[in-house]
């Protein structure tokens, strides 16, 4: 079999282990229980110990802004 | 294992299992979890179904939400709003399963196309975090780059095609589209900080929950900081006036009620272009025009490939957000699946029992009841509220019909017409039944509507004195805790049971717990 | 103090809409029409021949039919007066001048609305054959062209109607005429109010929130005699030598019809010296101006405009206004500190109260007691603790400033 051949053969058996793999991971939703039970927790753990600025302190200036009529 | 079980072994893989009980169904209510409702493993639809969705819609969808991130604006900018704000990590990483719940038990042309309209929202979706993340000074050391300069942000019910004139110098970006619409229904956790953020402040829990959560993500300080400037609008309702007063404190910009094209030039040092908005209004009106098509097909026959979750967010989302590009590429695509069912005429959901018109404003959490309910009674969604307020083309010959249309446009925006509308759009619902010829409604009760609650005994009256087939789903928007997914289910068994005396196509998915999925 | 010659005849008048006053009017002719919210300017509703009723709905504590019609989760106050309506209490009004501005009443005043749609039909709620109802759109913001707008609504649905159905003057002079026995009124109101400025008023928030009431429920030339002789016998009046409050408040918020409820607070020992809720005097009673050569229609459209303090209005500097002229009524009126009461599912105020609650104290340094609150204040033991712990929290405030 010439180099190329073997190459074509070796490239179809990656894609097929990759599609079935990937095929695997699809039907068994192993993407879905992944982000269920470790990405999401751990952001949600990140996500609430961030530190945050309290809002309530922001300031309320009474005259920041003009009167924007735009009549004319 | 006998001859004739063999046989039906090897057509279920080949085929998919039949829908109904009688048939030796699929009992699609087995292939979750209890609680988290995260797949054991997912439906086998047959061959051709399972790799249309394996490739098509699983990983097409992954490979291309990668390719968008990247070419709109860059992993760098991702990874960093990521880390930063909730709403994107905690929300958009599961989109797939948001396709599943939506998709559950679709086959063949509906299956695919629901699925191109769901294609066309994540994509929208991530083309407009990722310009908030790239124009965000919060992401860029407070600086203010050029793209800061050249988008504008705005409430999520002013129609985005008020900015057409400035179309290609400034994107406009809703600010709540994305931060809190559109998580509710991938992942409705999200939400539920923003409310009680914004309960913690002193707000009471009655006001409609869709602006508590509006302002919440604003007091929790997670909104990137991404335009000079913001428009608001008196639309839809009290509490969606009343959130531009918080909003306005927080965010701390100018802010603007609606105003004349003078606002954006003045702001921004663009002149306002009459081609531009003529052009992109008339790509809009393509929009429309097909949506048009559509809904004949839908009216007139049982071959309409779009299920009701996807028909409703679609349409909303493309109706209210304007013109955009990948609006018409899946038009296209849709419109090739369409005349295929017509022309072939293949009846897209076969199990349909009940013809079903939805009606008033859906719950966010569980927009996707209408899948659960035509895979478990055969109630068939076929259009709601949402989908025919736009009801309309916009004129372009002359100046003034232009302007009078996008008013009216404008007037119709989500909600407006009909949720806090005058009684003649509220009960327009009759018509609408006959036209999409449909034989029940589903009467959406958002509890903390004040327009539609103040009309909930007027409809009770009108249902009785027509006597019309209808249910009602009561829900609080996006707050899954006031009235949940199962509480929902419960109610429309209970009327399928109790009034329609009718029995489960799928008894698997009468009852189950589905109390932690996102 | 001494008693009021004619408080317990005011206080009669608001035991009902239909009350003796407006019994008269209709018996000599006059048309009876109903508003809900200040921005249907009753001015144009007192033109001659007929005489404006802000409804009420005194005493109405279990709006069963109304929470059929509009479920239990809108208003209080919208279902009490449909409930009302429903009772029959409002069949003596001719016309109903709707607005449409906040959603609960909308709807109330739709349901009054012979509609003539396939779709739906109509109750036959006022038993009253000359009735009709109108709606005007009221713009969100004030400038120019929304005066022009709100000139255009008021003349197309409110003036039109009332001279297409029962003949009514509606020119010039008639309108002026109007707006002429309104300011009287209003100067009546407020030379009262003035007495509540005095640092040991010679009046109560009650009583004063009973004048100010039986202003806007009675025909206006019926209730001015009474107006004008206790104007008159406020001037001799004489405060109690020894104070029985223990503070003065600002009443702000949202609608509020229920001098219990003033009284309720004045029980617990805070003065209630200005009323800056919908239903008070502080934007109702303001003299309308009328310019020479300016159009009195549109001179009263802005008029309106430009006196409400509604938390509906949008503009970003009006939002932001609105607090500065709340404190500003705390320092005119000498008052301690500031209720601000939102009735529950008042979508407005909820928002803007949680402001208020905030920058009010923050940014001016003034006390601040935020309560919520229904139509009709059933409830009291639990709003008197809380008046009664924010009337201690003001005193200790100002044993602290040393006063």
């Amino acid at each position: 079999m010439c180099k190329f051949g073997k190459f074509l053969l070796k490239l179809l058996g990656v894609a097929l282990v990759l599609n079935v793999g990937l095929f695997l991971v699809f039907f068994f939703d192993l993407d879905g229980k992944l982000l269920f039970n470790v990405v999401e927790p751990f952001l949600k753990n990140h996500y609430d110990n961030m530190e945050r600025k309290d809002t309530l302190k922001a300031p309320y200036d009474i005259d920041k802004f003009p009167k924007y009529d735009y009549n004319s | 294992m006998a001859k004739k079980d063999i046989k039906k072994a090897l057509k279920d893989f080949w085929y998919g299992k039949p829908h109904s009980a009688e048939e030796g169904g699929r009992r699609l209510g087995d292939l979750h979890e209890e609680k988290t409702h995260l797949y054991k493993h997912r439906e086998w639809r047959g061959v051709k179904d399972t790799m249309y969705y394996f490739y098509m819609i699983w990983l097409y969808n992954y490979i291309f939400m990668v390719k968008d991130v990247m070419v709109m604006g860059g992993l760098v900018n991702f990874a960093k709003g990521v880390w930063r704000y909730r709403w994107v990590g905690q929300t958009y990483l599961p989109v797939l399963h948001w396709f599943d719940r939506g998709l559950e038990g679709m086959r063949g042309p509906a299956l695919a196309g629901s699925a191109w309209h769901y294609r066309a929202m994540v994509s929208t979706t991530i083309r407009q975090f990722q310009r908030m993340f790239a124009a965000d000074t919060r992401l860029h050391g407070g600086k203010q780059n050029d793209l800061y300069k050249h988008t504008i942000a705005h409430n999520e019910t002013v129609w985005g095609g008020v900015f057409y004139p400035w179309d290609g110098e400034i994107t406009n970006v809703p600010l709540e589209m994305i931060p809190y619409f559109v998580t509710c229904h991938v992942n409705s956790h999200t939400v539920l900080n923003y409310i009680d953020a914004v309960q913690s402040i002193g707000l009471p829990g009655d006001p409609c929950p869709m602006c508590q959560a509006e302002s919440g993500i604003f007091v929790l300080d997670d909104v990137p900081d991404y335009a000079k400037a913001v428009v608001t609008c008196n639309e839809a309702c009290d509490a969606s006036v009343s959130t531009s007063t918080l909003q306005d404190w927080f965010f701390d910009k100018p802010l603007f009620s609606l105003p004349m094209p003078m606002l954006v030039e003045d702001q921004y040092g663009i002149p306002f272009s009459w081609e531009k908005l003529v052009k992109k209004l008339e790509l809009q009106n393509q929009l429309q025009r097909f949506e048009w098509e559509k809904w004949e097909v839908a009216g007139k026959s049982d071959y309409y490939p779009i299920n009701g979750v996807a028909q409703a967010l679609y349409r909303i989302y493309q109706t209210q957000y304007g013109d955009w590009e990948i609006w018409h590429v899946t038009d296209k695509k849709v419109r090739k699946i369409l005349e295929k069912c017509v022309s072939k005429k293949i009846n897209t959901f076969p199990q349909t029992r009940h013809r079903v018109i939805a009606w008033s404003c859906a719950p966010l959490y569980y927009s996707n009841w209408c899948t659960w309910a035509y895979n478990c009674w055969g109630l068939n969604v076929i259009i709601n509220m949402d989908s025919l307020m736009f009801d309309m083309e916009i004129r372009t010959d002359s100046y003034e019909h232009t302007l009078e249309d996008m008013a009216q446009y404008h007037m119709w925006a989500p909600m407006r017409r009909m949720a806090v509308g005058g009684m003649k759009h509220m009960f327009e619902l009759w018509e609408y039944m006959e036209r999409f010829n449909c034989d029940m409604v589903a009467m959406y009760d958002q509890l903390q509507c004040k327009g539609v609650q103040g009309l909930h005994g007027l409809f009770e009256d009108e249902f009785r004195n027509r006597n019309v087939k209808a249910f009602w789903i009561p829900h609080a928007l996006p707050d899954s805790r006031t009235v949940s997914r199962a509480e929902i289910r419960r109610l429309i068994n209970d009327y399928m049971t109790t009034v329609m005396h009718e029995e489960p196509l799928d008894p698997s998915l009468l009852d189950f717990d589905d109390s932690m999925t996102w | 103090m001494k008693d009021l010659k004619h408080l317990i005849f005011f206080e009669n008048l608001l035991q009902e809409a239909n009350n003796d006053l407006v019994k008269q009017a209709k018996a000599e002719g006059k048309r009876a029409v109903g508003y809900t919210c200040y921005f249907m300017p009753e001015v144009l509703l007192d033109l001659p021949g007929c005489f404006s009723v802000r409804l009420r709905a005194p005493r109405c504590t279990s709006p069963d039919i109304a929470t059929y019609y509009m479920s239990a989760r809108v208003c209080h106050y919208a279902r009490s007066l449909l409930e009302r309506a429903l009772e029959g209490g409002f069949n003596f009004l001719d016309a109903q001048m709707a607005t449409e501005t906040c959603t609960a009443t909308c709807r109330f005043q739709e349901h009054l609305q012979q509609k003539h749609l396939d779709s739906v039909q109509d109750m036959r709620i006022i038993d009253n054959d000359d009735f009709f109802c109108e709606f005007s759109d009221v713009p969100f913001k004030n400038n120019q062209i929304a005066y022009e707008h709100f000139t255009d609504q008021l003349r197309a649905h409110v003036l039109q109607p009332l001279h297409d159905h029962f003949g009514i003057d509606i020119s010039d002079d008639a309108i002026r005429a109007a707006v002429e026995q309104q300011n009287e009124v209003s100067r009546l109101i407020n030379e009262i109010g003035e007495y509540r400025k005095l640092d040991n008023p010679t009046i109560t928030g009650y009583e004063f929130h009973v004048i100010q009431l039986v202003s806007l429920a009675c025909p206006k030339y019926l209730i001015l005699p009474y107006l004008r002789e206790t104007a008159e016998e406020m001037k001799t009046r004489k405060p109690d030598r020894k104070k029985d409050f223990r503070c003065k408040v600002v009443l702000a918020g949202s609608e509020n019809d229920d001098p219990d409820f003033t009284k309720l607070v004045e029980s617990c020992g805070a003065r209630v010296v200005c009323d800056r809720y919908c239903y008070g005097a502080v934007e109702s009673r303001q003299i309308i101006d009328l310019p020479e050569g300016v159009d009195p229609l549109f001179a009263i459209a802005k008029h309106y405009l430009t006196t409400s303090n509604c938390p509906r209005f949008m503009p970003q500097d009006e939002m932001r206004a609105r607090k500065k002229r709340l404190a500003e009524l705390v320092k005119e009126y000498k008052a301690d500190g500031i209720i601000i009461a939102s009735n529950k599912f008042c979508e407005y105020w909820s928002y803007e109260r949680v402001i208020d609650t905030v920058i009010m104290n923050r940014d001016f340094g003034i006390p601040v007691c935020s309560i919520e609150k229904e139509y009709i204040n059933t409830a009291s033991g639990q709003l008197r603790t809380r008046f009664q712990a924010f009337v201690e929290s003001v005193e200790i405030k100002q044993i602290q400033e040393g006063k």
